[in-house]
């Protein structure tokens, strides 16, 4: 139960992957800095007392955030998008660590209501009042009210309590995704993802389409790292990387398994990838050593099965098939040759 | 409409590798005429027409629409009502997305807020005149139709979004003989019942000589031959 509410999360991430990598076809890579803000900005505003909902929330829009630089710094300063996601992305590192106050923070159970007190509460006067030093510190029954609990959304209990409030947020997302896909600027973007330089052609201009595509994407992208973070009680540094690769997989076997079945636009397949990515990642984690396997291996075979379906794609389109014969044709008359 | 007074442009000007590809072009294009572009690689004829789109600046002179000056205007402000259907079929329609809704977006033309069912009657009637079945297909993917069929859906979009002046690029030169000359009536059609002003660059004389009213040839970015063609005798009776 555990693995398909993780693997919903890392779908409801990839999903974000697949409205940058297949709806508006840029290859953004600000997800790795977006997901590590999402999940930073979600635990900082928790850790504030801020409610679960709203912190979420907060996530999401951090993560649109994230998103519209990367579309302005490609469109405006016309960088290639790689290039742009990269700074944004090697940005976000650093402004993670700040939101965080360190390289992880932990999601708060009880955390102290009001644990600061200004000067003026604390000597009854302003600081330019106090220039001489005269007014009296009253550090003393300073009372902190303590107790009061920050109520995360989640159970975490992984026996399978959260997967109807996984689900809930899943599918809300879809249904908007999908209301908003089917409506007039939403056809703009998919058909801005389909021809780019056609799109100049009726009036609508590429730069704005770019910056909605890529804030949609990363808002998504950032629910699901503060949702992640939520889940799995605590934020990280590192915890959006290799996030690309990873939710580019979940696309990809979600494709595989789907195939042409486009409900949804296609947006089912990112997440029914992500949860096949999630199994298929903790079958390696416990059974993976018998064979040598470490679960750090994860990451290299991602990379590795995107690699091989792209290579396996290209030759079985005609043209591809035609050059491995050639090239088949031409080893073996060597091989002869040469015996 | 369309009117370029001392045109020129210079690709990579100060550098080693500097072209001028239109030198000091001066003309006009009046409201309705159906003019030709001809002339050999390199002449110039697709930077004319990104000048128009706004897509190219002009290194001096002026590029002006009804006397008012265009030199900076975004290309996506220009295509307001600057249609364009160039030679590769995909670049004018969005394979993605179904028949319908391609026809729905050029509807929709610069945020225009025509509802698609004022002109879907008028686009499956054109679609039917094609002859190539597309109006049964409004939810077919425009990425698995042939070339022609592609660029015949383009001819349509562009008609849909009602432009004052529509820009070809050889548009029939990807197409079979039989689909080129039906992608030519329709392109004579939209001259004469809709009133657009069509400017067409073309390799092909024989389409040149059939449709175009006005012929403009260019040689090494300059403008070698203007003249208004009459359509029966053939002959271009020279304007400079």
């Amino acid at each position: 139960m555990a693995i398909l509410e993780q693997g919903l999360i890392i779908g409801l991430m990839a999903l974000g992957v697949y409205i940058s990598f297949r709806i508006v076809d840029l290859p953004d890579l600000t997800t790795d800095g977006s997901f590590a803000l999402g999940a930073a900005v979600a635990v900082r505003a928790l850790v504030t007392g801020i409610p679960a909902w709203l912190a979420i929330t907060l996530a999401a829009i951090f993560g649109a955030v994230a998103g519209s630089v990367t579309g302005m710094i490609h469109r405006k300063f016309k960088v290639n998008v790689l290039l742009a996601g990269i700074l944004v992305m090697t940005m976000l590192y650093s402004v993670n660590l700040r939101v965080m106050g360190g390289p992880n923070l932990p999601v708060p159970r009880v955390v102290a209501e009001k644990s600061t007190q200004s000067f003026e509460e604390m000597s009854g006067g302003t600081g330019l009042e106090d220039l001489f030093g005269e007014l009296e510190i009253k550090t003393q029954g300073r009372a902190l009210k303590t107790g009061s609990v920050v109520k995360n959304i989640f159970n975490n209990d992984l026996n399978g309590s959260d997967l109807l409030l996984i689900i809930f947020i899943i599918s809300t997302v879809i249904i908007l995704l999908t209301i908003i896909l089917r409506s007039d600027p939403g056809m703009l973007l998919r058909a801005f993802g389909s021809n780019p330089s056609g799109i100049v052609a009726f009036g609508v201009s590429q730069d704005t389409l770019a910056v909605v595509g890529l804030t949609m994407s990363n808002f998504i992208v950032g629910l699901g790292g503060g949702l992640f973070a939520l889940y799995s009680g605590f934020s990280d540094a590192t915890i959006g990387q290799g996030m690309v690769v990873t939710g580019l997989a979940s696309v990809i076997m979600g494709e595989i398994l789907l195939g042409r079945v486009k409900f949804f636009y296609g947006l089912l397949s990112p997440i029914i990838g992500g949860v096949i990515y999630q199994t298929l990642l903790s079958l390696a984690m416990r059974y993976g050593y018998r064979i040598g396997f470490l679960a750090s291996d994860m990451k290299l075979l991602t990379a590795v099965f995107i690699i091989v379906v792209i290579g396996v794609r290209q030759i079985s389109t005609s043209d591809g098939k035609r050059k491995v014969k050639q090239e088949v044709k031409r080893l073996w008359s060597n091989s002869k040759i040469s015996q | 409409m369309v009117e370029f007074k001392n045109l020129t442009v210079t690709y990579n000007q100060g550098l080693e590798n500097q072209k001028v590809a239109l030198e000091e072009v001066n003309m006009k294009i009046l409201e309705g005429q159906f003019i030709t572009i001809v002339g050999p690689n390199g002449a110039g004829k697709s930077t004319l027409l990104k000048v128009i789109l706004g897509e190219v600046k002009p290194t001096e002179g002026l590029y002006m629409i009804d006397g008012k000056v265009m030199n900076n205007m975004k290309p996506h402000k220009l295509a307001c009502f600057i249609g364009r259907v160039y030679q590769d079929p995909n670049t004018g329609i969005f394979p993605a997305l179904t028949i319908a809704e391609n026809l729905i977006i050029a509807s929709k033309k610069g945020g225009r807020s025509m509802k698609f069912s004022k002109v879907k009657e008028e686009a499956i009637s054109l679609l039917a005149n094609l002859g190539l079945g597309l109006e049964t297909r409004l939810k077919t993917k425009a990425g698995e139709l042939s070339g022609g069929q592609k660029q015949s859906l383009a001819m349509v979009m562009a008609i849909l979004s009602r432009p004052r002046l529509l820009l070809l690029d050889e548009h029939t030169a990807a197409l079979d003989p039989v689909s080129a000359q039906k992608v030519m009536e329709l392109t004579q059609r939209i001259n004469r019942e809709y009133d657009v002003t069509i400017v067409m660059i073309t390799h092909n004389m024989e389409f040149a000589n059939a449709y175009g009213e006005r012929l403009l040839r260019l040689i090494d970015g300059r403008v070698a031959q203007d003249g208004v063609r009459d359509l029966k005798t053939k002959a271009v009776a020279a304007l400079c």
